[in-house]
């Protein structure tokens, strides 16, 4: 005979819950309005979307200040965990969500937008990454991880394009290869200390004194792997061009942020207690995939002739640069990575969203693929606004100053400084310049080459309202954000050393 | 009045040149004028309120913008900056008002303004940062109009040219990074103001890797040996006025951050560069003097010619002593001035023949009488013929390097002598002799728009060559307090050696008389 469980309601706490049973219930209202009524316009999910994210914002902002007063949260059975990390990312993951919906609302019909179970899946994916980013326990990462990738896979294959099916095939079997890396790897950790949770996990580890080195080994072996899928790092980025080619752009613009944002978070809680805790190996291992991300990204990006593919290892590139962080394992750095992030949404948002208005139903004769450079040639007589923006986005992207992204790798090759690292602040800056080249050149056919006149009415095709208004609020980020940079920095760095990071 | 001139100095032409958007394609040139005209005029309006008895920044002005990380808009001038500022916006000035007939002229002005504002922000800034955002942002101009109006080979040297000084300027900012790291160890809070950078002693060894570090970004922007290649593809292939600007102002902000950065901050490790560096300088000088000897392109003569004097200004420089350093200040002015106006007057020829090859010339003199004349004081200028400007400058910057090393400031300056030939050489080519190719003989001399451009480059090159002390004396008074805080802060024994200070030396020599 069992005894009866007594717990009472308010030791669960169910409000740290809120946020993700706020994108649930929308994703359930969708589908619930649809069952009643089918075949509504696709404005009207969007902007319930917009809504129940707006709400979404609203309870992590009580969060914020709850954090300020209280410091960290726990909740349901200790499970779930509010501390600064996981409102920080919540944050970027919730305000790049709210900038990602509207580029939907695109002016030619592409069909997946047509279907509210988009919208629906779209919203239960954020609900994972926010179970993902708002635990220590590596059971509920799993499940929220596995719940948003399995939601994006669909999203992807919803594009409708045979690329689209393969890169939809392509990530969900990395993906899974990824997922089955995690599970080795959790229960090689729960077999040396029974405990699911990474902070117990780590006492554990310690008071033991590392003696099973071997098996600690075997599992952050797995454990890298499959955040080096996840966050596409090098020697695991293989499928990432291929992916963001076979997806929308605006849907890869937001998988080169949310997803990695995610899995940054988790990898931080991770591997800066290992690290610190003088698992020299790990180090090195990072330190090597750090550099080798970048450089070899980098190197890779130089020959594409595809602007998207271009994108695509940039994006593989800067998460190699933001990954440094993690290894660098200070406050700084940390905060460095957050700062990174947040001015990364708009810069990328806003590079992406601007392939998606140039995006044509049909390809050209003689167009091998979405996006060539040759498209963009000469596109300053045609389209000044829209090559200026591109070329500040691409600027940004580059770190050259004022814009966006300067700031942070300023602060992150400044926390490398600081944490001793004099080599990797060398090979960051060299990289930065490396990169300048493939950026420049989309700027050189944009500025510098003949147009091509026949694909003239071909710019600007998709462009609506509302896609212009996102791109316009990327760019005024973008360069305006000189300003937000002190508030913010300010803001993420008391909400990251107040987690104890 | 004067409270924020240097914000309005800085941001009016940018501010300008979005407006510029709005005016239409055939006003544009009026309106480019006009705007660097008022730029120009506020310049002056600084040079009047400056004043030249105060040690020490001035019109300085100071804004928080991220105090988290120590980073303040921090600007100000001295004597040093402030001639550059002033030279920077008249050459802006004549580049707009004696543009030719160029394909989207109205993208070409308001490139220009804009290029403008990061040339006036590099020289007023006061923080490490503000002063690198304008040192990059430089570059971007500069690459459109390298890369839209340049030569056939135009999108590789433009290229070229941004990731040469792209890379560099990076490693400069590892360099700043870890500037602002050791004062953060030193006082406990983030810093990236130059002034408080000043006040901070460092050790020798670290002194030595940091000016490595700046030494990169710097020495490719002006450009020394063996970082220069990058400039002969963009003289090459850059429009004239690109050219213009990139010899007289661009190149200057490499070595005014010498003077601004690399001494005062570094003087122990300027010491021990000192002679390596001037080495590199001769090599400089000797090397592009004879390259350019061997061109058969007069635009390529001028570039080879202007990376050589550039190797005087960083000789004079490292003279680490008053007169070296005022006399490659002024240097810096003077051949901002001359080797802008052989640039604008190979543009001249340019315009009516589209060629410059030497050979396609011959004869010019009794086609062109004036444009003969103009040229031939620019030449002798760029020879350094005393009574014009370039001799003040040279002649002061081979001094200071004298009390340092007798042997090679001889070699240094029976190179200048030598170099001398070229210039002569390629200047008897184009212009005396009869008129040997029948093309040349109906060509139009220099006309209204072109004259008000060179004129007044011709009248300052010979007034500031034959009076220049109201330009020297703000330089020298400024040059002296970074030389005795140099000499305050060195040390090892050499370096204070080496680096005299000059207040005392002032005291002696009152004491003499």
């Amino acid at each position: 005979m069992l005894e009866p469980v007594n717990i009472s309601l308010e030791s669960l706490n169910l409000v740290t819950l809120s946020p993700m049973l706020i994108a649930v219930v929308g994703a359930l209202s969708i589908l619930s309005i649809d069952l009643i009524r089918g075949g509504l316009h696709k404005s009207l999910y969007v902007m319930i979307s917009l809504l129940f994210l707006l709400l979404d914002l609203g309870a992590l902002l009580h969060f914020v200040d709850f954090f300020k007063a209280n410091g960290t949260m726990l909740g349901f059975f200790d499970v779930m965990l509010v501390d600064g990390l996981a409102v920080l990312s919540q944050l970027i993951i919730v305000i790049t969500s709210m900038l990602f919906i509207p580029l939907s609302l695109s002016s030619k019909r592409f069909h997946e937008y047509n279907y509210p179970e988009y919208y629906a899946l779209f919203l239960f994916m954020i609900s994972g990454f926010q179970f993902m980013v708002a635990t220590d326990n590596l059971i509920l990462i799993f499940v929220g991880l596995e719940t948003a990738s399995l939601a994006l896979y669909t999203l992807i294959a919803m594009h409708n394009r045979s690329k689209s099916f393969e890169a939809a095939v392509k990530y969900f079997t990395m993906g899974a290869l990824a997922a089955g890396f995690y599970a080795f790897g959790s229960m090689v950790f729960y077999a040396l200390t029974g405990s699911v949770e990474i902070n117990q996990i780590a006492t554990a580890l310690a008071a033991d004194g590392y003696s099973n080195i071997a098996y600690v080994l075997v599992a952050v072996g797995f454990m890298l792997a499959a955040f080096g899928f996840k966050l596409s790092l090098v020697p695991f980025h293989t499928w990432t061009p291929d992916v963001y080619e076979g997806s929308s752009a605006a849907l890869a613009g937001y998988m080169s942020i949310v997803p990695k944002i995610a899995a940054f978070v988790v990898a931080m809680r991770l591997f800066e207690v290992l690290v610190q805790s003088g698992v020299i190996w790990l180090e090195v291992v990072l330190y090597a995939g750090v550099v080798i991300t970048m450089t070899a990204a980098n190197i890779w990006a130089l020959v594409q002739t595809d602007v998207k593919r271009m994108l695509a290892y940039s994006s593989i590139s800067h998460a190699g640069f933001a990954m440094a962080a993690i290894l660098i394992g200070t406050t700084q750095s940390n905060s460095g990575l957050f700062l990174y992030w947040s001015l990364f949404v708009f810069t990328n948002l806003g590079a992406f969203a601007m392939l998606w208005v140039n995006r044509q139903k049909t390809l050209l004769p003689g167009q091998s693929s979405d996006h060539p450079y040759e498209k963009f040639a000469g596109l300053v007589r045609t389209m000044p606004m829209a090559a200026v923006l591109m070329a500040l986005f691409m600027l940004s992207l580059a770190g050259i100053p004022p814009f966006g992204l300067f700031w942070g790798k300023l602060y992150m090759i400044g926390s490398a400084v600081s944490g001793g690292y004099t080599v990797l602040a060398l090979i960051m800056a060299l990289n930065s310049a490396i990169a300048g080249y493939y950026y420049l050149k989309l700027i050189v056919y944009m500025f510098m080459k003949e147009p091509q006149v026949s694909q003239k009415n071909f710019y600007m095709i998709n462009a609506s309202l509302s896609l212009k208004s996102i791109i316009g609020l990327a760019a005024v980020v973008t360069i305006f954000s000189v300003i937000l940079v002190n508030p913010l920095l300010e803001f993420i760095t008391a909400m990251v050393y107040n987690s104890g990071y | 009045m004067f409270d924020n001139i240097l914000s309005i100095l800085v941001f009016f032409p940018a501010l300008a040149a979005l407006l510029g958007f709005v005016v239409e394609k055939g006003s544009i040139r009026a309106y480019g004028i006009a705007v660097a005209a008022i730029e120009f005029a506020l310049s002056l309006v600084l040079w009047y309120g400056y004043d030249a008895s105060v040690v020490g920044m001035q019109f300085m002005e100071s804004l928080p913008l991220i105090s988290a990380f120590g980073i303040h808009y921090l600007v100000g001038i001295d004597g040093i900056s402030l001639f550059i500022i002033v030279l920077a916006t008249f050459f802006t000035l004549i580049g707009i008002a004696s543009l030719g007939e160029v394909n989207r002229i109205k993208d070409m002005i308001l490139t220009l303004l804009f290029l403008e504002m990061t040339m006036v922000g590099v020289f007023v800034a006061l923080d490490a940062v503000v002063f690198y955002i304008f040192w990059e942002l430089s570059l971007v101009p500069m690459l459109y109009i390298i890369g839209a109006w340049g030569g056939p080979l135009r999108i590789y040297a433009s290229i070229k040219f941004f990731l040469y000084t792209f890379t560099g300027s990076l490693i400069m900012l590892v360099g700043m990074l870890f500037m602002a790291y050791f004062y953060h160890q030193a006082t406990g809070v983030w810093s990236f103001s130059i002034l408080e950078w000043y006040r901070l002693v460092l050790p020798e060894n670290l002194q030595i890797w940091l000016f490595v570090a700046f030494f990169f970004g710097f020495a490719i922007k002006v450009p020394m040996f063996p970082f220069h290649t990058w400039l002969p593809y963009a003289h090459g292939q850059a429009p004239t006025i690109g050219s213009v600007i990139l010899a007289a102002i661009l190149l200057k902000m490499g070595t005014y951050a010498f003077v601004r950065f690399s001494l005062p901050m570094f003087p122990d490790a300027s010491v021990f560069f000192m002679v390596p560096i001037a080495v590199i300088s001769i090599i400089m000088i000797i090397y592009t003097a004879m390259v350019a000897y061997a061109q058969e392109d007069i635009k390529q003569v001028v570039a080879y010619s202007s990376v050589s004097h550039m190797g005087v200004i960083v000789l004079g420089t490292f003279a680490l002593n008053v007169e070296g350093i005022s006399g490659s200040v002024f240097l810096m002015i003077a051949h901002g001035v001359v080797s802008g106006a052989l640039f604008m007057l190979v543009g001249v020829y340019y315009d009516r023949r589209h060629t410059k090859l030497l050979s396609e010339m011959g004869g010019l003199a009794s086609v062109m009488p004036h444009y003969a004349t103009i040229f031939g004081i620019m030449v002798m200028a760029s020879a350094g013929m005393p009574l014009t400007i370039n001799f003040v400058g040279e002649f002061l910057s081979l001094l200071g390097f004298y009390k340092q090393s007798h042997i090679l400031t001889i070699l240094a300056g029976t190179a200048i002598i030598v170099g001398a030939i070229y210039m002569l050489a390629a200047f008897k080519k184009a212009f005396f002799g009869t008129v040997t190719n029948e093309a040349n003989r109906k060509l139009d001399d220099v006309n209204g728009r072109e004259l008000f451009a060179l004129v007044p480059l011709v009248l300052v090159t010979v007034w500031l060559g034959v009076y220049p002390k109201p330009v020297l004396e703000p330089i020298s008074n400024s040059v002296t307090s970074i030389v005795s805080l140099m000499h305050e802060k060195a040390i090892t024994p050499e370096a204070k050696e080496r680096i005299p200070n000059p207040m005392r030396q002032d005291a002696t020599a009152e004491g003499r008389h």
